[in-house]
């Protein structure tokens, strides 16, 4: 008994200890719990509550009584002109000459001829690299993107090497008419020249045909090329994205 | 000595419980200002494009919940807004919330169509007078800002070599990399433009877009926060969260332009 009485003394701080530690334990769960509710209300609670807004909805009727009206059909009969005049006009922007559709992320080619496809393909465009020289010079491989037309057309083009062909070899550049900027045979049979300096042409590096790893130009194969060229005339649209 | 340690725990209690009602009354009065938001905003728009009285009258009213007049005027505002872009010459965005089809259109040129295999709509828009959603619609929107796990340019930048010797000829660039699609388009009048990619078979493609939302939701809870601290009614953002095939993701952010224009038609 008087054994018993000394272990119950020694162990009641032991007790006291350990429901103060669950006690502290307790209180950061709970602490925890109630900050991950306040985050979980504020940041996926409250936009759900914004959305259970009322509005006043328009009630859309079908009044046979109002289609009667002389008002309403002259209104309506109005209102369709003017659609079928948009409508036109919205129409006229899709060429029914032939274009052709470059889609520069996927490195893939669409012609169209009475706005129809009729041929699609690979193709590569611009590489995004940004060639830089020590001297602050710098040079964006990309193909611009929106609406261009065929300034010219050329059979068995020469690449007229520009400034960047040199520095990227690391070669010195030569003066504007130097032979050297002369190269025969890199650019297929065809060219089609879009402006700026950008063509679509073809190339010998044919396993890059659906990368991006060109200068800023569109290059295609021997065969879709022979056929782009022979359907686009100078003035063809060329609609690249 | 005893009763000193309780008049403190006390105290701190007292501290505790006053810090939690300020916090909780806050939080409340948070929750309903950022309620409060969505009428705000429905309530400017209703300013900004309500039907001009003198108009209302040439004509029975009751023409403008006609059923075969709102249809007709759902083509009228997609088409006007799509003239206007076109006249630009620009690349831009069409979203046609009825077929579920998001385009490319250069000059009045579809270039690129995306089907959406799931589409959401802010209740702003689906809820408000038709009239006035119609005559908002009919003007395109214009991109703000944009907030995406892709780069718009993937540019990389090559420093010239200095002469033929260090001279390397390009790689093959790695084409198998294949980065999550998810981005956000804020327009010029608070709209805002979610699109997701619809692809989720990996886990890291989750984890991408659970961190993504988060981020966003974060970014739009800080400045609600800021607003309301300065007892004003945070601003409300209608939204459409669209999940398309993440090549076509890819494909309308890279094409449109920075600053660009989006035509809807609901």
């Amino acid at each position: 008994m008087g054994n018993d009485e000394i272990i119950n003394e020694g162990s009641q701080p032991e007790v006291e200890k350990l429901r103060r530690i669950l006690r502290n334990l307790l209180i950061i769960f709970i602490s925890i719990l109630v900050t991950l509710s306040l985050i979980i209300f504020i940041l996926f609670l409250v936009p759900v509550l914004k959305e259970v807004t009322s509005g006043q909805r328009t009630v859309i009727t079908n009044n046979l009584e109002l289609k009667q009206d002389a008002s309403y059909k002259k209104k309506i009969s109005l209102m369709t002109r003017n659609i079928q005049l948009l409508s036109r006009k919205y129409s006229a922007y899709t060429s029914g000459q032939s274009y052709i559709v470059i889609n520069t992320t996927d490195n893939r080619f669409f012609l169209y001829r009475n706005k129809k496809l009729i041929r699609e393909g690979f193709c590569s465009s611009g590489s995004y690299t940004m060639l830089q020289t020590e001297g602050d010079k710098k040079w964006i491989f990309k193909t611009p993107k929106g609406k261009y037309w065929i300034h010219g057309k050329t059979t068995n083009p020469v690449w007229k090497k520009p400034d960047w062909a040199f520095v990227e070899e690391g070669l010195p550049i030569p003066s504007k008419d130097d032979f050297s900027r002369y190269e025969y045979g890199v650019l297929g049979d065809y060219a089609l020249a879009i402006g700026d300096g950008y063509l679509i042409h073809g190339t010998i590096y044919k396993r890059f045909l659906g990368m991006p790893v060109t200068h800023g130009c569109v290059r295609l194969n021997d065969e879709d090329l022979e056929v782009i060229f022979n359907t686009l005339s100078i003035g063809s649209k060329v609609y690249i994205f | 000595m005893e009763t000193e340690i309780i008049n403190n725990t006390s105290g701190i209690k007292k501290t505790f419980i006053i810090l939690i009602i300020i916090f909780s009354v806050f939080i409340f009065y948070y929750a309903i200002m950022s309620m409060m938001s969505p009428a705000r905003k429905l309530s400017a728009i209703n300013n900004e494009f309500s039907v001009n009285p003198v108009e209302n009258t040439l004509v029975d009213e009751r023409i403008f919940s006609d059923s075969t007049y709102l249809k007709l005027l759902k083509e009228k505002a997609f088409l006007q807004s799509r003239i206007v872009m076109a006249e630009t010459d620009s690349i831009y965005l069409t979203i046609n919330l009825t077929d579920s089809t998001a385009n490319i259109e250069i000059s009045g040129v579809v270039v690129h169509k995306a089907k959406m295999s799931s589409v959401q709509t802010s209740k702003i828009l689906i809820k408000g007078d038709e009239n006035i959603i119609l005559s908002m619609l009919s003007s395109p929107f214009t991109i703000s800002n944009a907030y995406a796990t892709i780069r718009k340019e993937p540019v990389m930048i090559k420093m010239a070599p200095k002469d033929t010797t260090e001279y390397k000829p390009d790689i093959m660039p790695d084409t198998s990399i294949v980065e999550p699609v998810n981005y956000i388009l804020e327009m010029t009048n608070g709209t805002r433009i979610y699109v997701y990619q619809e692809e989720k078979e990996k886990f890291s493609d989750r984890m991408n877009l659970f961190i993504f939302n988060i981020k966003d939701r974060l970014r739009d809870t800080w400045s609600s926060l800021k607003s309301v601290a300065l007892l004003k009614v945070p601003e409300y953002h209608p939204f459409i969260k669209m999940r398309l095939p993440r090549a076509d993701a890819k494909i309308i952010y890279r094409a449109i332009p920075r600053y660009g224009q989006v035509g809807i038609y609901r």
